[in-house]
Protein backbone atom coordinates (compact mmCIF):
# COMPACT_ATOMS: atom_id res chain seq x y z
CA UNK A 1 0.00 0.00 0.00
CA UNK A 2 2.92 2.34 0.76
CA UNK A 3 4.05 1.87 -2.84
CA UNK A 4 0.70 3.12 -4.19
CA UNK A 5 0.24 5.83 -1.59
CA UNK A 6 3.73 7.30 -1.51
CA UNK A 7 6.20 5.79 -3.98
CA UNK A 8 4.13 6.24 -7.15
CA UNK A 9 3.31 9.92 -6.38
CA UNK A 10 7.00 10.59 -5.72
CA UNK A 11 7.87 8.79 -8.98
CA UNK A 12 5.35 10.98 -10.85
CA UNK A 13 6.91 14.18 -9.48
CA UNK A 14 10.43 12.91 -10.30
CA UNK A 15 9.68 11.70 -13.85
CA UNK A 16 7.51 14.69 -14.83
CA UNK A 17 9.96 17.15 -13.21
CA UNK A 18 13.13 15.70 -14.78
CA UNK A 19 11.53 15.31 -18.22
CA UNK A 20 10.17 18.89 -18.15
CA UNK A 21 13.58 20.19 -17.08
CA UNK A 22 15.52 18.24 -19.72
CA UNK A 23 13.03 19.04 -22.47
CA UNK A 24 13.70 22.76 -21.99
CA UNK A 25 17.35 22.28 -22.96
CA UNK A 26 16.87 19.73 -25.75
CA UNK A 27 16.26 21.48 -29.09
CA UNK A 28 14.27 18.63 -30.64
CA UNK A 29 10.71 18.37 -31.94
CA UNK A 30 9.94 15.56 -29.47
CA UNK A 31 10.86 17.69 -26.47
CA UNK A 32 8.87 20.66 -27.80
CA UNK A 33 5.85 18.37 -28.30
CA UNK A 34 6.33 16.96 -24.80
CA UNK A 35 6.39 20.43 -23.21
CA UNK A 36 3.24 21.40 -25.16
CA UNK A 37 1.48 18.22 -24.06
CA UNK A 38 2.48 18.71 -20.43
CA UNK A 39 1.32 22.35 -20.57
CA UNK A 40 -2.08 21.17 -21.88
CA UNK A 41 -2.30 18.50 -19.18
CA UNK A 42 -1.36 21.02 -16.50
CA UNK A 43 -4.19 23.30 -17.70
CA UNK A 44 -6.65 20.44 -17.34
CA UNK A 45 -5.45 19.38 -13.87
CA UNK A 46 -5.40 23.04 -12.70
CA UNK A 47 -9.01 23.49 -13.87
CA UNK A 48 -9.99 20.58 -11.59
CA UNK A 49 -7.92 22.13 -8.78
CA UNK A 50 -10.05 25.26 -9.20
CA UNK A 51 -13.16 23.06 -9.01
CA UNK A 52 -11.84 21.68 -5.71
CA UNK A 53 -11.67 25.22 -4.30
CA UNK A 54 -15.09 26.12 -5.71
CA UNK A 55 -16.81 23.08 -4.19
CA UNK A 56 -15.08 23.78 -0.87
CA UNK A 57 -16.31 27.39 -0.92
CA UNK A 58 -19.85 26.29 -1.77
CA UNK A 59 -19.84 23.71 1.03
CA UNK A 60 -18.67 26.36 3.48
CA UNK A 61 -21.39 28.85 2.54
CA UNK A 62 -24.06 26.14 2.20
CA UNK A 63 -23.32 25.04 5.78
CA UNK A 64 -23.55 28.66 6.97
CA UNK A 65 -27.00 28.96 5.37
CA UNK A 66 -28.27 25.56 6.51
CA UNK A 67 -27.09 26.09 10.11
CA UNK A 68 -28.20 29.74 10.08
CA UNK A 69 -24.95 30.92 11.65
CA UNK A 70 -24.32 34.66 12.19
CA UNK A 71 -24.37 36.51 8.87
CA UNK A 72 -25.79 33.50 6.98
CA UNK A 73 -27.91 35.81 4.82
CA UNK A 74 -24.79 37.23 3.19
CA UNK A 75 -23.75 33.74 2.05
CA UNK A 76 -26.79 33.70 -0.27
CA UNK A 77 -25.14 36.53 -2.21
CA UNK A 78 -22.16 34.29 -2.99
CA UNK A 79 -24.52 32.02 -4.93
CA UNK A 80 -26.35 35.00 -6.47
CA UNK A 81 -23.03 36.43 -7.70
CA UNK A 82 -22.00 33.04 -9.06
CA UNK A 83 -25.22 32.47 -11.01
CA UNK A 84 -25.29 36.11 -12.20
CA UNK A 85 -22.17 35.25 -14.22
CA UNK A 86 -22.78 31.57 -14.99
CA UNK A 87 -26.30 31.87 -16.44
CA UNK A 88 -25.33 34.53 -19.06
CA UNK A 89 -22.15 32.51 -19.76
CA UNK A 90 -24.18 29.38 -20.56
CA UNK A 91 -26.65 31.36 -22.68
CA UNK A 92 -23.82 32.92 -24.71
CA UNK A 93 -21.45 29.90 -24.76
CA UNK A 94 -18.81 31.87 -22.85
CA UNK A 95 -18.69 34.74 -25.36
CA UNK A 96 -18.70 38.20 -23.78
CA UNK A 97 -18.58 40.09 -27.07
CA UNK A 98 -20.05 39.56 -30.53
CA UNK A 99 -20.07 41.66 -33.71
CA UNK A 100 -23.34 43.22 -32.51
CA UNK A 101 -21.75 44.37 -29.24
CA UNK A 102 -21.46 43.04 -25.69
CA UNK A 103 -23.54 39.99 -24.81
CA UNK A 104 -25.35 39.53 -21.49
CA UNK A 105 -22.12 37.92 -20.20
CA UNK A 106 -20.16 41.05 -21.19
CA UNK A 107 -22.84 43.16 -19.50
CA UNK A 108 -22.64 41.10 -16.29
CA UNK A 109 -18.84 41.22 -16.38
CA UNK A 110 -18.63 45.01 -16.74
CA UNK A 111 -21.61 45.87 -14.50
CA UNK A 112 -20.90 43.42 -11.70
CA UNK A 113 -17.39 41.97 -11.76
CA UNK A 114 -15.42 44.99 -13.06
CA UNK A 115 -17.32 47.38 -10.76
CA UNK A 116 -16.66 45.17 -7.74
CA UNK A 117 -13.03 44.25 -8.42
CA UNK A 118 -12.04 47.78 -9.50
CA UNK A 119 -13.62 49.36 -6.42
CA UNK A 120 -12.27 46.71 -4.05
CA UNK A 121 -8.70 47.54 -5.14
CA UNK A 122 -9.40 51.28 -5.38
CA UNK A 123 -10.51 51.32 -1.71
CA UNK A 124 -6.99 50.18 -0.86
CA UNK A 125 -5.73 53.58 -2.08
CA UNK A 126 -7.22 55.16 1.04
CA UNK A 127 -5.63 52.60 3.32
CA UNK A 128 -2.27 52.96 1.57
CA UNK A 129 -2.38 56.71 2.27
CA UNK A 130 -3.04 56.14 5.97
CA UNK A 131 -0.30 53.50 6.08
CA UNK A 132 2.04 55.89 4.32
CA UNK A 133 1.45 58.49 7.02
CA UNK A 134 2.58 56.00 9.67
CA UNK A 135 5.45 54.42 7.73
CA UNK A 136 6.84 57.73 6.46
CA UNK A 137 7.59 59.04 9.91
CA UNK A 138 11.31 59.40 9.40
CA UNK A 139 13.06 57.66 12.25
CA UNK A 140 16.32 56.68 10.53
CA UNK A 141 18.46 57.45 7.48
CA UNK A 142 17.13 54.35 5.71
CA UNK A 143 13.53 55.51 6.32
CA UNK A 144 14.47 58.91 4.87
CA UNK A 145 15.80 57.27 1.68
CA UNK A 146 12.57 55.24 1.34
CA UNK A 147 10.52 58.40 1.85
CA UNK A 148 12.47 60.42 -0.74
CA UNK A 149 12.21 57.67 -3.39
CA UNK A 150 8.45 57.23 -2.86
CA UNK A 151 7.78 60.98 -2.59
CA UNK A 152 9.64 61.84 -5.82
CA UNK A 153 7.86 59.03 -7.65
CA UNK A 154 4.37 60.06 -6.49
CA UNK A 155 5.11 63.78 -6.95
CA UNK A 156 6.46 63.34 -10.45
CA UNK A 157 3.46 61.42 -11.71
CA UNK A 158 0.83 64.07 -10.96
CA UNK A 159 0.57 67.40 -12.82
CA UNK A 160 0.60 69.44 -9.58
CA UNK A 161 3.86 67.76 -8.53
CA UNK A 162 5.43 68.53 -11.88
CA UNK A 163 4.43 72.20 -11.54
CA UNK A 164 5.90 72.36 -8.01
CA UNK A 165 9.12 70.70 -9.18
CA UNK A 166 9.50 73.12 -12.09
CA UNK A 167 8.87 76.19 -9.93
CA UNK A 168 11.24 75.10 -7.13
CA UNK A 169 13.96 73.19 -8.98
CA UNK A 170 13.42 74.44 -12.53
CA UNK A 171 16.75 76.31 -12.43
CA UNK A 172 18.61 72.96 -12.38
CA UNK A 173 17.17 72.11 -15.85
CA UNK A 174 16.56 68.58 -14.56
CA UNK A 175 12.95 67.49 -15.02
CA UNK A 176 11.20 65.32 -12.45
CA UNK A 177 10.61 62.62 -15.08
CA UNK A 178 14.39 62.44 -15.64
CA UNK A 179 14.93 61.93 -11.90
CA UNK A 180 12.20 59.24 -11.75
CA UNK A 181 13.73 57.53 -14.75
CA UNK A 182 17.16 57.56 -13.07
CA UNK A 183 15.78 56.18 -9.78
CA UNK A 184 13.93 53.40 -11.58
CA UNK A 185 16.86 52.40 -13.83
CA UNK A 186 19.83 52.74 -11.46
CA UNK A 187 19.45 52.46 -7.65
CA UNK A 188 16.01 50.76 -7.69
CA UNK A 189 17.27 48.27 -10.28
CA UNK A 190 20.26 47.44 -8.07
CA UNK A 191 17.94 46.70 -5.14
CA UNK A 192 15.50 44.75 -7.29
CA UNK A 193 18.23 42.66 -8.92
CA UNK A 194 19.66 41.67 -5.55
CA UNK A 195 16.22 40.48 -4.43
CA UNK A 196 15.48 38.71 -7.74
CA UNK A 197 18.80 36.83 -7.71
CA UNK A 198 18.13 35.76 -4.11
CA UNK A 199 14.59 34.61 -4.94
CA UNK A 200 15.86 32.76 -8.04
CA UNK A 201 18.42 30.81 -6.02
CA UNK A 202 15.73 29.92 -3.45
CA UNK A 203 13.22 28.88 -6.14
CA UNK A 204 15.74 26.69 -7.98
CA UNK A 205 16.87 24.94 -4.80
CA UNK A 206 13.25 24.36 -3.69
CA UNK A 207 12.34 23.00 -7.13
CA UNK A 208 15.23 20.51 -6.99
CA UNK A 209 14.18 19.49 -3.48
CA UNK A 210 10.63 18.82 -4.74
CA UNK A 211 11.79 16.85 -7.80
CA UNK A 212 14.14 14.65 -5.75
CA UNK A 213 11.53 14.05 -3.05
CA UNK A 214 13.42 15.85 -0.27
CA UNK A 215 10.59 18.38 0.14
CA UNK A 216 7.34 16.42 0.41
CA UNK A 217 5.10 18.42 2.75
CA UNK A 218 2.64 19.00 -0.09
CA UNK A 219 1.82 15.27 0.03
CA UNK A 220 0.08 15.82 3.35
CA UNK A 221 -0.16 13.33 6.18
CA UNK A 222 -0.70 9.57 5.75
CA UNK B 1 -27.74 45.33 -25.51
CA UNK B 2 -30.80 47.49 -25.32
CA UNK B 3 -30.90 50.95 -23.75
CA UNK B 4 -32.78 49.53 -20.73
CA UNK B 5 -29.99 47.02 -20.08
CA UNK B 6 -27.36 49.77 -20.31
CA UNK B 7 -29.27 51.88 -17.76
CA UNK B 8 -29.72 48.83 -15.50
CA UNK B 9 -25.97 48.20 -15.82
CA UNK B 10 -25.22 51.78 -14.79
CA UNK B 11 -27.47 51.45 -11.72
CA UNK B 12 -25.95 48.10 -10.75
CA UNK B 13 -22.40 49.32 -11.28
CA UNK B 14 -22.99 52.55 -9.32
CA UNK B 15 -24.77 50.68 -6.51
CA UNK B 16 -22.01 48.11 -6.10
CA UNK B 17 -19.27 50.77 -6.30
CA UNK B 18 -20.91 52.93 -3.62
CA UNK B 19 -21.62 49.84 -1.48
CA UNK B 20 -17.91 49.00 -1.39
CA UNK B 21 -16.86 52.62 -0.83
CA UNK B 22 -19.28 52.70 2.15
CA UNK B 23 -16.73 50.57 4.03
CA UNK B 24 -14.62 53.72 4.35
CA UNK B 25 -17.31 54.98 6.75
CA UNK B 26 -17.74 51.71 8.65
CA UNK B 27 -18.48 48.02 8.18
CA UNK B 28 -22.10 47.72 7.05
CA UNK B 29 -24.56 45.34 5.35
CA UNK B 30 -24.18 47.00 1.91
CA UNK B 31 -20.44 46.35 1.95
CA UNK B 32 -20.94 42.77 3.14
CA UNK B 33 -23.44 42.08 0.36
CA UNK B 34 -21.08 43.56 -2.25
CA UNK B 35 -18.15 41.64 -0.79
CA UNK B 36 -20.00 38.30 -1.00
CA UNK B 37 -21.26 39.12 -4.50
CA UNK B 38 -17.66 39.83 -5.53
CA UNK B 39 -16.58 36.44 -4.24
CA UNK B 40 -19.40 34.67 -6.06
CA UNK B 41 -19.00 36.64 -9.30
CA UNK B 42 -15.22 36.06 -9.30
CA UNK B 43 -15.75 32.34 -8.84
CA UNK B 44 -18.46 32.38 -11.52
CA UNK B 45 -16.12 34.07 -13.99
CA UNK B 46 -13.29 31.60 -13.33
CA UNK B 47 -15.72 28.69 -13.55
CA UNK B 48 -17.04 29.76 -16.94
CA UNK B 49 -13.44 30.22 -18.14
CA UNK B 50 -12.69 26.65 -16.97
CA UNK B 51 -15.81 25.30 -18.72
CA UNK B 52 -15.48 27.13 -22.02
CA UNK B 53 -11.67 27.33 -22.31
CA UNK B 54 -10.49 24.09 -20.68
CA UNK B 55 -13.11 21.39 -20.15
CA UNK B 56 -14.87 22.07 -23.47
CA UNK B 57 -12.01 22.50 -25.97
CA UNK B 58 -9.32 20.50 -24.14
CA UNK B 59 -11.33 17.52 -22.84
CA UNK B 60 -14.76 17.22 -24.45
CA UNK B 61 -13.73 18.06 -28.04
CA UNK B 62 -10.67 15.73 -28.17
CA UNK B 63 -12.60 12.85 -26.54
CA UNK B 64 -15.49 13.26 -28.98
CA UNK B 65 -12.91 13.05 -31.82
CA UNK B 66 -11.41 9.85 -30.42
CA UNK B 67 -8.35 11.37 -28.71
CA UNK B 68 -8.47 9.42 -25.45
CA UNK B 69 -5.08 10.65 -24.16
CA UNK B 70 -6.73 13.58 -22.36
CA UNK B 71 -8.42 11.06 -20.08
CA UNK B 72 -5.09 10.76 -18.17
CA UNK B 73 -4.89 14.40 -16.99
CA UNK B 74 -8.68 14.38 -16.47
CA UNK B 75 -8.36 11.41 -14.09
CA UNK B 76 -5.47 13.14 -12.31
CA UNK B 77 -7.68 16.24 -12.02
CA UNK B 78 -10.65 14.24 -10.73
CA UNK B 79 -8.30 12.59 -8.22
CA UNK B 80 -7.95 16.02 -6.55
CA UNK B 81 -11.63 15.90 -5.62
CA UNK B 82 -10.98 12.90 -3.33
CA UNK B 83 -9.79 15.51 -0.83
CA UNK B 84 -13.42 15.61 0.29
CA UNK B 85 -13.33 11.91 1.29
CA UNK B 86 -10.79 11.58 4.15
CA UNK B 87 -10.27 7.81 3.64
CA UNK B 88 -9.49 8.24 -0.05
CA UNK B 89 -7.77 11.64 0.10
CA UNK B 90 -4.36 10.03 -0.62
CA UNK B 91 -5.54 9.53 -4.23
CA UNK B 92 -5.39 13.33 -4.69
CA UNK B 93 -1.58 13.03 -4.44
CA UNK B 94 -1.52 11.81 -8.06
CA UNK B 95 -2.90 15.12 -9.30
CA UNK B 96 -0.90 17.28 -6.90
CA UNK B 97 2.40 15.54 -7.67
CA UNK B 98 1.85 16.05 -11.38
CA UNK B 99 1.32 19.81 -10.87
CA UNK B 100 4.32 20.01 -8.50
CA UNK B 101 6.58 18.01 -10.83
CA UNK B 102 5.67 19.98 -13.93
CA UNK B 103 5.85 23.31 -12.07
CA UNK B 104 9.24 22.52 -10.52
CA UNK B 105 10.68 21.12 -13.75
CA UNK B 106 9.66 24.21 -15.66
CA UNK B 107 10.52 26.69 -12.88
CA UNK B 108 14.21 25.71 -12.83
CA UNK B 109 15.15 26.68 -16.43
CA UNK B 110 12.71 29.63 -16.49
CA UNK B 111 14.02 31.11 -13.23
CA UNK B 112 17.61 30.36 -14.16
CA UNK B 113 17.37 32.24 -17.44
CA UNK B 114 15.10 35.17 -16.53
CA UNK B 115 15.66 35.88 -12.84
CA UNK B 116 19.23 34.68 -12.42
CA UNK B 117 21.39 34.72 -15.56
CA UNK B 118 19.77 37.68 -17.27
CA UNK B 119 19.96 39.76 -14.08
CA UNK B 120 23.68 39.04 -13.75
CA UNK B 121 24.12 39.72 -17.47
CA UNK B 122 22.28 43.03 -17.17
CA UNK B 123 24.61 44.04 -14.34
CA UNK B 124 27.89 42.91 -15.88
CA UNK B 125 27.36 43.57 -19.59
CA UNK B 126 27.43 47.42 -19.38
CA UNK B 127 30.85 47.16 -17.73
CA UNK B 128 32.25 45.60 -20.91
CA UNK B 129 30.95 48.48 -23.06
CA UNK B 130 32.55 51.30 -21.11
CA UNK B 131 34.72 52.48 -24.02
CA UNK B 132 31.63 53.59 -25.92
CA UNK B 133 29.74 54.99 -22.91
CA UNK B 134 29.41 58.53 -21.55
CA UNK B 135 30.94 59.26 -18.11
CA UNK B 136 27.44 59.44 -16.57
CA UNK B 137 26.47 56.07 -18.09
CA UNK B 138 29.72 54.56 -16.73
CA UNK B 139 28.89 55.97 -13.29
CA UNK B 140 25.40 54.45 -13.49
CA UNK B 141 26.73 51.04 -14.58
CA UNK B 142 29.25 51.00 -11.72
CA UNK B 143 26.58 52.13 -9.24
CA UNK B 144 24.23 49.32 -10.31
CA UNK B 145 27.02 46.71 -10.04
CA UNK B 146 28.09 48.07 -6.65
CA UNK B 147 24.47 48.16 -5.43
CA UNK B 148 23.76 44.58 -6.54
CA UNK B 149 26.86 43.30 -4.73
CA UNK B 150 25.93 45.21 -1.55
CA UNK B 151 22.32 43.92 -1.62
CA UNK B 152 23.46 40.34 -2.23
CA UNK B 153 25.86 40.74 0.67
CA UNK B 154 23.01 41.87 2.88
CA UNK B 155 21.26 38.53 2.16
CA UNK B 156 24.46 36.48 2.60
CA UNK B 157 24.47 35.03 6.08
CA UNK B 158 27.40 32.60 5.86
CA UNK B 159 29.73 35.37 7.10
CA UNK B 160 28.97 37.33 10.25
CA UNK B 161 28.13 40.95 9.42
CA UNK B 162 30.81 42.72 11.43
CA UNK B 163 33.31 45.52 10.70
CA UNK B 164 33.71 46.14 6.94
CA UNK B 165 31.21 43.42 6.13
CA UNK B 166 28.58 45.27 8.13
CA UNK B 167 29.32 48.52 6.26
CA UNK B 168 28.82 46.81 2.88
CA UNK B 169 25.64 45.18 4.15
CA UNK B 170 24.36 48.56 5.45
CA UNK B 171 24.92 50.17 2.04
CA UNK B 172 22.84 47.32 0.59
CA UNK B 173 19.96 48.36 2.84
CA UNK B 174 19.96 51.84 1.25
CA UNK B 175 19.61 50.35 -2.23
CA UNK B 176 16.80 48.14 -0.96
CA UNK B 177 15.08 51.18 0.57
CA UNK B 178 15.21 53.04 -2.75
CA UNK B 179 13.63 50.01 -4.44
CA UNK B 180 10.94 49.65 -1.77
CA UNK B 181 10.19 53.38 -1.96
CA UNK B 182 9.91 53.26 -5.75
CA UNK B 183 7.73 50.13 -5.58
CA UNK B 184 5.52 51.79 -2.95
CA UNK B 185 5.16 54.95 -5.07
CA UNK B 186 4.21 52.90 -8.12
CA UNK B 187 1.66 50.88 -6.12
CA UNK B 188 0.08 54.06 -4.75
CA UNK B 189 -0.22 55.55 -8.22
CA UNK B 190 -1.70 52.31 -9.62
CA UNK B 191 -4.35 52.27 -6.87
CA UNK B 192 -5.18 55.94 -7.47
CA UNK B 193 -5.49 55.24 -11.16
CA UNK B 194 -8.13 52.59 -10.31
CA UNK B 195 -9.80 55.09 -8.00
CA UNK B 196 -10.06 57.67 -10.79
CA UNK B 197 -11.58 54.95 -12.98
CA UNK B 198 -14.28 54.21 -10.40
CA UNK B 199 -15.02 57.93 -9.92
CA UNK B 200 -15.28 58.29 -13.68
CA UNK B 201 -17.75 55.38 -13.75
CA UNK B 202 -19.79 57.00 -10.95
CA UNK B 203 -19.78 60.27 -12.89
CA UNK B 204 -21.04 58.49 -16.02
CA UNK B 205 -23.82 56.84 -13.98
CA UNK B 206 -24.86 60.21 -12.54
CA UNK B 207 -26.09 61.55 -15.90
CA UNK B 208 -29.76 62.25 -16.72
CA UNK B 209 -29.55 59.44 -19.31
CA UNK B 210 -29.00 57.00 -16.42
CA UNK B 211 -31.73 58.66 -14.32
CA UNK B 212 -29.19 60.04 -11.80
CA UNK B 213 -28.26 56.58 -10.52
CA UNK B 214 -25.23 57.74 -8.50
CA UNK B 215 -27.02 60.58 -6.73
CA UNK B 216 -30.12 58.51 -5.85
CA UNK B 217 -28.16 55.50 -4.55
CA UNK B 218 -25.79 57.75 -2.60
CA UNK B 219 -28.71 59.67 -1.06
CA UNK B 220 -30.45 56.39 -0.17
CA UNK B 221 -27.36 55.08 1.54
CA UNK B 222 -26.79 58.32 3.48
CA UNK B 223 -30.43 58.23 4.67
CA UNK B 224 -29.91 54.61 5.80
CA UNK B 225 -26.78 55.50 7.79
CA UNK B 226 -28.47 58.53 9.41
CA UNK B 227 -31.55 56.49 10.39
CA UNK B 228 -29.37 53.60 11.55
CA UNK B 229 -27.30 55.90 13.75
CA UNK B 230 -30.50 57.15 15.44
CA UNK B 231 -32.62 54.00 15.63
CA UNK B 232 -30.21 51.11 14.99
CA UNK B 233 -28.89 48.73 17.63
CA UNK B 234 -25.48 49.63 19.03
CA UNK B 235 -22.83 46.93 19.04
CA UNK B 236 -20.28 45.15 16.89
CA UNK B 237 -21.10 44.65 13.20
CA UNK B 238 -22.97 41.41 12.73
CA UNK B 239 -21.81 38.61 10.55
CA UNK B 240 -18.43 37.54 9.30
CA UNK B 241 -16.24 38.56 6.41
CA UNK B 242 -16.46 36.41 3.27
CA UNK B 243 -13.85 33.73 3.04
Amino acid sequence: MKFIKKTIPLLIVFVVGVLSLISYYVPHKTSVNFIELMSKWENIVSAFAFLLGLISLFFSHYHKISRKVDGWGYSIFVFIGFFAIIIPAILNHGKSMTAAGPTSLGWAYSSIYTALSGTMFAVLAFYIVSTAYRSFRIKSKQAFVLFVAAFVLILGKVPLGQIIWTSVLGWTHVTVSTVIDWIMTVPAVAGKRGIMIGIAIGAIVTSFKIIFGIERQYLGKD
Amino acid sequence: MSETWMIAGAWLSAGLTIAIFSFLYKDNPFFKIAEHLYLGAGMGWLFQVSVFSVWGPKIWTPVSHGDWLVIIPSLMGISLLTQFIPKLSWISRYGFTFIMGYGSGLAIPATLSTDFMSQILGTVQPLSLMASMSPFAIFNALLVAFGVICVLFYFFFSVEHKGHFQKVSNIGIYFLMVYFGAAFGNTVMARFSLLYGRFDSLYASSSARNFYATQIILAGMVIYFVLHSFFGKKGPAEGEAAH
